[in-house]
């Protein structure tokens, strides 16, 4: 875990993945950021690497861009290969065999989410060290601390797809308030068997909350 | 083949004139002396058979046996030398170890198929190497159910519901195509390749042969694995009983032209 | 290190131990002439426009007063370049041949997103250690495209940018101003005062503007489009009068007069 270098491009960051019957949400914050300044007001930290596959990317900006560039071309190689998409599951493993064999220069915390003909949706959390861990729901980045016990609270496992996109609204929102290093709109990802909905919430539209 | 011993034989890295490589061909020969090998992919599994052929009354029951399993899942029966096939199936297991390392997932047969079918290929590229004297039956459920291949010396490797290899090849070929793939459980699969490999057995060349049997099926839960005790027994009975009637077939008819 | 594994490109960290315990001690490792700069690129409505200041430092000294930092990479396609001089330099002169090699291979004109994937991927190689910060904008078959490159690898493709220690200045002045479909006067007007900007308010930047409009098929290439510095007339005069000073005409030696003349050459047989 390599620790961030003078200068390097950080995203202090919220993201979360979560699973519902027919697919799965993603949901970032889109602050990036060079120490105290913010090098970028709305990033897309929600990245597809493959048609029904997104990874969320948290730690350094220039590590998790290479990382998911490399996932993505060994899934399409793995398509052209076996003539039929890969799973999240074979997209979650690329990802943490590079998180792994790489974790001493590695500045990466990476969740996965989509939905494939195999497994339907699923939900995948590589976090610093690159272990694998499937679960209902991830979350990720400096900003997750503020929120897990809301989280744990507010998740049940029958949510349906709407409950989902206001569960990571919410929660997202809250530790965007409350992280100095999350901040700007909201993005999120809703993945479906037939499409991929791409949405967003105006920094200035985020759902009420005590704001002191 | 005319143009046999004017030299075009001797490396995998000549062709001759008429667009041939020899050594390929020779490596195919050595598959063509081997016992029979048969694969049959019903609906339910596939179910490898082969006619060992033994060279002597001493050697052990079951040793050396000539279907391998590489991989819990996958199984490999063979024609030709046994110590090339041994190297292809480590081949295979690395193959299978390493797909899995990276994908987490098992590896499909087509794709087995192709990685064990590029490695046979380069072995026709160079002068310095022989090809495997080798065809290679693998045998596997994945997700797309039951799967069969088939890889040649050549390289080339093809998908198949029934297929045959060795001595017998022509016989076993003529029988498996008799079959009904489509209506037949997998338990009579290893009945029906059991008598196959007894039809093409050739009594007056070798006298003794062992049946080897295996399968690939929900029975077995996916693994690949020989067929227990009682089932061979069963296949073995009723592989020498259709003999018989063949036999007796025979018999009736030539005492009609007798008449 | 065996000589067979010497390698006459690249970095070499043999010396890291030695430099860090030199450093201890107080002898400081020199360093690399960095560009505090200014430089900026936006989205308008025809293409991009890209600038950048024209000062070059080397800690508290100006090194050039009129530096190029906006590169050439393709002909569709330019460069700015701020961090350290050499790096910017080096780095995108290479992306640069390898764009027009890629053309001719492929014989199409080169994509922007094709440049910046070079250059990410170079950068990203060398972990930071070559300290290139880019702005890098172009228009292809795809149309106008802006991305900004960070030292480390990382790239952002946004509708307006600003790079170098002069950036939050410059940020300031296009975070009020840009909207989306500008037209190309005013575009030019807000590149110019975004440098300004930093010019002004930046020690590390200074000097002139340097514009550079990109559009589907042309490039302008503005070279010092505003010169804010320009030494003017001074006003007044500090000539003094002739005779303030005096001073002393000493008589030349004789010898030196120019009437003697040499002995002449006896050339009797």
């Amino acid at each position: 875990m390599a620790p961030l270098k003078p200068g390097e491009v950080s995203m202090g960051t919220t993201i979360m993945a979560v699973q519902f019957d027919g697919g799965v949400v993603v949901g970032a914050d889109s602050r990036t950021t060079t120490g105290t300044y913010i090098a970028n007001r709305v990033t897309d930290k929600l990245t597809k690497v493959h048609d029904r596959i997104y990874c969320c990317r948290s730690g350094s900006a220039a590590d998790t861009q290479a990382v998911a560039d490399i996932v993505k071309y060994h899934l399409a190689l793995y398509a052209a290969q076996h003539g039929e998409e890969p799973t999240v599951k074979v997209a979650a493993s690329l990802f943490q065999e590079i998180c792994y064999q790489n974790k001493s220069t590695l500045m990466a915390g990476i969740i996965i989410g989509g939905w494939d003909k195999v497994d339907g949706p699923s939900v995948y959390d590589i976090p610093l060290g690159g272990s694998l861990h499937k679960q209902p729901f991830a979350l990720g980045g400096s900003g997750s601390t503020f929120i897990y016990g809301y989280c744990d609270k507010v998740y049940h496992t029958d949510m349906t797809r709407e409950e989902c996109i206001e569960f990571v609204k919410n929660s997202v929102s809250l530790a965007m308030t409350r992280d100095g290093s999350s901040g700007g709109v909201i993005r999120l990802a809703v993945i479906t068997e037939d499409s991929v909905e791409r949405m967003f919430v105006p920094g200035n539209e985020l759902p009420s909350q005590y704001l002191g | 083949m005319t143009s046999i011993g004017t030299g075009y034989d001797l490396s995998v890295s000549t062709y001759s004139p008429d667009g041939r490589v020899f050594q390929v061909e020779y490596a195919q020969k050595a598959v063509d002396n081997s016992g029979t090998a048969i694969g049959l992919r019903v609906k339910g599994g596939v179910v490898l058979a082969v006619e060992k052929i033994k060279h002597s009354r001493l050697l052990v029951p079951h040793s050396n046996r000539r279907i391998m399993t590489a991989g819990k899942y996958i199984g490999v029966a063979s024609a030709g030398w046994m110590s090339d096939t041994r190297h292809l199936v480590k081949r295979v297991r690395d193959e299978a170890r390493s797909y899995n390392d990276v994908y987490k997932t098992k590896i499909p047969a087509s794709i087995i198929a192709e990685r064990l079918g590029m490695y046979v290929q380069a072995y026709t590229l160079y002068s310095s190497v022989r090809p495997f004297g080798v065809s290679t039956l693998l045998a596997c459920m994945d997700r797309n159910g039951p799967q069969l291949y088939m890889v040649e010396p050549s390289g080339q490797y093809v998908g198949y519901r029934g297929c045959a290899v060795g001595k017998g090849k022509q016989v076993a070929k003529t029988e498996i195509e008799k079959l009904n793939f489509d209506n037949m459980s997998v338990r009579e699969a290893v009945k029906e390749a059991a008598r196959i490999i007894y039809t093409a057995h050739d009594d007056t060349k070798d006298k003794l042969f062992e049946l080897e049997l295996s399968w690939v099926c929900e029975e077995s839960n996916g693994l690949h694995e020989h067929v227990p005790q009682d089932l061979y027994d069963e296949a073995v009975q009723y592989a020498e009983r259709s003999l018989d009637e063949d036999e007796d077939e025979d018999n009736e008819m030539e005492d009609d032209e007798d008449l | 290190m065996s000589p067979i594994l010497e390698s006459a490109a690249g970095f070499k960290f043999d010396n890291v131990k030695r430099n860090q315990l030199l450093s201890e001690k107080g002898n400081a490792a020199p360093r690399a002439t960095k560009t505090g700069t200014t430089i900026v690129g936006l989205i308008f409505k025809d293409g991009i426009i890209l600038g950048a200041d024209t000062r070059a430092t080397s800690g508290p000294i100006v090194a050039d007063k009129n530096c190029e930092k906006i590169h050439y990479l393709a002909p569709n396609m330019y460069c700015c370049g701020a961090g350290t001089a050499a790096d910017t330099e080096f780095t995108t002169s290479m992306a640069s041949s390898q764009l027009a090699l890629h053309s001719l291979n492929t014989g199409r004109e080169a994509r922007v997103a094709t440049a910046m994937t070079m250059l990410k991927q170079y950068l990203f190689r060398y972990q930071g250690h070559i300290g290139a910060y880019l702005v890098l904008g172009g228009y292809d078959v795809t149309g106008p495209h802006l991305y900004t490159i960070h030292a480390h690898g990382s790239t952002d493709k946004l509708p307006f940018v600003t790079m170098g220690s002069g950036s939050l200045a410059a940020m300031s002045v296009f975070e009020s101003r840009w909207r989306a479909g500008l037209s190309r006067e005013e575009g030019i007007e807000l590149v110019k005062d975004a440098i300004e900007a930093g010019i002004f308010n930046d020690l590390g930047s200074g000097s002139n503007v340097d514009v550079c409009v990109i559009t589907r098929n042309n490039v302008e290439y503005l070279r010092n489009y505003v010169m804010p510095n320009e030494r003017v007339e001074k006003e007044q005069s500090y000539k003094f009068a002739p005779g303030t000073t005096e001073f002393i005409v000493p008589k030349p030696p004789a010898t030196l007069s120019g009437e003697e003349e040499g002995t002449a050459m006896d050339v009797s047989a």
